[in-house]
């Protein structure tokens, strides 16, 4: 079966509205990170003109699961999925994104998560949590993730993954949907937590309904889309963590 | 004036290259309200029939299963392009 994706492009005009030009100009900001979701990824010309003149760097990456670069999706939402060098991050006072919505510049927050474990290794210099300013082009909007607000999302996924590192009995979400088949990679966390009883459960669509009778599990692995395990934190009765984060989390 | 561009254009000439008989069409939620057109457009410029995906439609990842069996020959999904599949997942 043929497949066709199409970008569905903004009608409109793509710019910065004032109050993130007045916001930029406030917080004396030099260089930002600029990404936007597809929609809007490909009319970015006047928000770079309008950043060069008011002598605000632009950076950019193409991060790992995009095509272009710019591209924001959501599920790029770790350090090293956007794809910027130690000394980008170094460099950069916040994120700009071009789009609607908190789902895709959310990426930009959970991206961060990384930076607490960098902290603690030796050697390694401490980059700033970053803001996220989102000017959303349809309502001629900025809204702002500020650091508190970003520290205070990052904090309460650390208290999930604490809770995996005290659970014996682990549920491993795995569906079949085209791009989120982990089931393989999901059997790399035996390994590393060879004290940990786990178990497979596999689906279509994560069926959060059901999760509530299999009473036994103490905490929940998701595999499938990497956003469940942040957005839909409310859903588990029992915390969830993403695979990542499980292969990854170190103790 | 739509907030987003369905690009009809393109939907319909490669609706009409492939010759596709049976069309799924996958709107995002925002993109949804325009299912009517859509259907309509597309219906009368190729002659395809058009089946309308009810579900979800949260990303390239997130594309309907089982079409083929149905006898669908073509997908078309709006509001994503490729990504780049990775095998550890992440």
């Amino acid at each position: 079966m043929k497949t066709l994706f199409l970008d569905a492009p903004y009608a409109g005009t793509v710019e910065l509205c004032k109050e993130t030009f007045n916001y930029l100009k406030q917080k004396n900001y030099q260089t930002v990170a600029l990404y936007a979701s597809v929609q809007f990824v490909n009319q970015l010309e006047k928000v770079r003109k309008q950043l060069e003149e008011a002598h605000i760097e632009v950076i950019t990456s193409q991060a790992r699961r995009t095509h272009v670069e710019t591209q924001l999706l959501g599920c790029d939402n770790d350090k090293e999925a956007l794809n910027l060098s130690q000394e980008q991050w170094q460099h950069i006072d916040a994120f700009l994104y071009i789009g609607d919505g908190r789902f895709h510049p959310l990426a930009l927050v959970f991206a961060q998560k990384d930076l607490d474990d960098e902290e603690k290794e030796e050697g390694k210099e401490r980059i700033n949590k970053k803001e996220i300013l989102c000017n959303d082009p349809m309502t001629q909007q900025l809204k702002i993730m500020g650091e508190v607000e970003v520290k205070s999302i990052l904090n309460k996924y650390r208290a999930s993954l604490m809770k995996f590192i005290a659970a014996e009995r682990v549920g491993v979400l795995v569906t079949i949907k085209p791009g989120q088949q982990q089931l393989r990679a999901s059997f790399a966390i035996e390994e590393k937590f060879p004290e940990k009883k786990f178990y497979y459960f596999i689906d279509n669509v994560l069926s959060f309904d059901q999760l509530e009778n299999f009473p036994f599990i103490e905490t929940w692995v998701n595999t499938a889309c990497p956003r469940i395990g942040f957005d839909d934190q409310e859903k588990f009765v029992h915390v969830v963590i993403n695979l990542r984060d499980a292969v990854y989390l170190k103790q | 004036m739509p907030l987003y561009n369905p690009e009809l254009e393109k939907a319909i000439i490669e609706i009409r290259q492939s010759n596709a008989k049976l069309v799924c069409i996958q709107l995002p939620d925002g993109m949804k309200p325009m299912a009517k057109e859509i259907e309509e457009t597309l219906r009368k410029e190729t002659g395809a029939r058009i089946l309308i995906w009810l579900g979800s439609n949260f990303g390239a990842c997130d594309i309907p299963l089982g079409l083929k069996e149905m006898g669908v020959d073509f997908l078309i999904s709006w509001g994503h392009n490729r990504f780049h599949r990775r095998e550890e997942g992440w």
